[in-house]
């Protein structure tokens, strides 16, 4: 019976797309997570009676032929790219972008990684670091005596000292683009790496070619939206249910078959 | 096995293969731009020779795509494009170019507009669309000109086949036509949008449960059949 098996690559597609929506509302109050949506598509077909077969009967030409699918696969787990909220917090580190692009860290291994999380702290030695301690690339330091630190928008940090009319420029936080964002492969924390499928990153200013702008004083909230989640959800839910219902009735005929004394 | 034998096993053996087709398109309730599919029965007629009636058989012989329009979901992606109308996006992939109405497409490392398992979507023209890595703003007109910064690109392709019944189905929600295709004239495309498949639960389930009632019936017609012969058997043999 055909049938079953059909219905459990239903069973399992509903399966992953329940994965991803409790992935999704689990990062509702991440910062800068974008949500992730299951992309589906159906599996292969089995040629019964090819379209354009000469019947045998009555020498007439079949016209659409008899395909038999073969139920469903998960074609791609797409980073739907949109711009979340931005909320504002008042951290002198704390800063969103606006439009595309990401900050470049330094992974501990050397490597780079990529972020919109720009919830950003200083270490001890004045040095920019994420909120997970990784050094946002190119590195800046503060230095200690610095009463004041603004970032505007095409990414220039200054600092005001005590008694110092001009601020001074301190550095320049660049953006990063990619031609393909949704190749980049995601290892959490907020990061993203460069695969073969994302492009090269592309540096830049912000505001330039492209690149979205820098908002200090703000983070981009998580883009989930949680009443289209869970409509998503309930979907997933109701199409696990008919797949079962399937294999309960596929189940019953082949019971039926198996009485044929 | 008699003729009856024979003739219920045709129906159980349709009924099987029209059972897969409706798991098929229940397992599918959630991929974008599905079509459902339904299974055509025809009589099969045999002569059983002079003076006899002849023996009458059912068997599948074709199918039929529904043609009806998916509901649309939004999603706000700039490049998740949805059908309205008659039409299909045509995309190139190594085993040659299919038809698809599953709009989800991303931008790949050379600039252009792929279906997640990579194959090409073409314009109007025929060759791939290319947008560049630097565009701030690309949208999408309902006639299917795509324009990067108010600067138009491109015309997205929509086809339809030569011959509106020959549709050969491929994995990856494609289809393809041996005679060829058209420009399809009176669809409508729409950005931020992906089309839903198009199977209606309801429908599929009244099928699923008219299926396997009858494949019971033809169940207990065999049984009655055999018992029927297994009578005679045993008449006959108390006879002689």
């Amino acid at each position: 019976m055909r049938a079953l098996d059909i219905a459990a690559t239903g069973m399992s597609a509903q399966q992953l797309r329940v994965d991803v929506i409790s992935n999704n509302i689990a990062n509702m109050s991440t910062t800068g997570y974008s949500a992730r949506r299951a992309d589906f598509a159906d599996l292969h077909y089995q040629q019964m009676t090819r379209a354009g077969a000469i019947n045998a009967a009555d020498g007439t030409v079949v016209p659409a032929g008899v395909q038999v699918g073969l139920g469903v696969r998960p074609t791609a787990v797409t980073v739907t790219w949109q711009q979340g909220t931005v909320a504002a917090t008042g951290g002198d580190l704390d800063v969103a972008i606006e439009g595309r692009g990401y900050l470049e860290v330094t992974l501990p291994s050397g490597e780079s990684a990529f972020t919109r999380d720009g919830a950003l702290q200083r270490t001890g030695d004045g040095l920019i670091v994420t909120a997970d301690g990784f050094e946002v690339n190119p590195g800046i330091t503060i230095p200690t005596d610095a009463r004041a630190i603004e970032i505007n928008a095409s990414g220039e940090v200054y600092a005001s000292y005590l008694g110092e009319v001009e601020p001074q420029l301190l550095g320049q936080l660049n953006l990063v683009a990619f031609s393909n964002d949704s190749g980049l492969e995601a290892i959490g924390s907020n990061l993203f790496l460069e695969t073969g499928a994302s492009g090269p990153p592309l540096v830049g200013q912000p505001g330039e070619d492209g690149l979205g702008t820098l908002r200090q004083g703000y983070v981009e909230q998580s883009s989930v939206d949680s009443v289209r989640e869970i409509t998503d959800l309930i979907e997933a839910q109701r199409g696990y249910e008919l797949n079962a219902k399937v294999l309960t009735a596929a189940d019953q005929m082949l019971g039926a078959t198996t009485q044929v004394r | 096995m008699d003729n009856p034998g024979y003739t219920s096993l045709t129906r159980l053996s349709g009924l099987a293969r029209e059972m897969s087709v409706v798991a098929n398109n229940i397992a599918n309730i959630s991929t974008t731009g599905f079509r459902s599919e339904g299974l055509i029965f025809a009589e099969h007629i045999a002569a059983t020779g002079r003076n006899e009636p002849s023996l009458s058989m059912g068997s599948a012989i074709g199918r039929s795509i529904s043609a009806q329009q998916g509901a649309l979901e939004q999603t706000g992606g700039t490049f998740d494009f949805a059908i309205e109308g008659e039409g299909f996006f045509m995309v190139e992939s190594v085993a040659g170019q299919a038809l698809t109405r599953a709009g989800a497409f991303i931008r790949n490392d050379f600039g252009e507009l792929v279906t997640p398992e990579g194959a090409r979507l073409l314009d109007a023209g025929g060759a791939p669309i290319f947008v560049p890595p630097d565009a701030r703003g690309v949208a999408l007109a309902p006639d299917g000109t795509i324009s990067a910064d108010g600067q138009p690109l491109t015309v997205v392709g929509l086809y339809m086949p030569n011959d509106p019944l020959e549709l050969s189905r491929q994995s990856g929600t494609a289809f393809t036509a041996e005679s060829g295709y058209v420009p399809a004239e009176n669809a409508r495309v729409v950005q931020g949008f992906l089309e839903r498949s198009n199977v209606n639960a309801v429908a599929q389930i009244s099928r699923m449960i008219e299926v396997q009632r009858a494949y019971e019936l033809g169940q207990s017609f065999m049984d009655a059949e055999d018992s029927r012969i297994r009578d005679f058997l045993r008449t006959a043999g108390q006879r002689s």
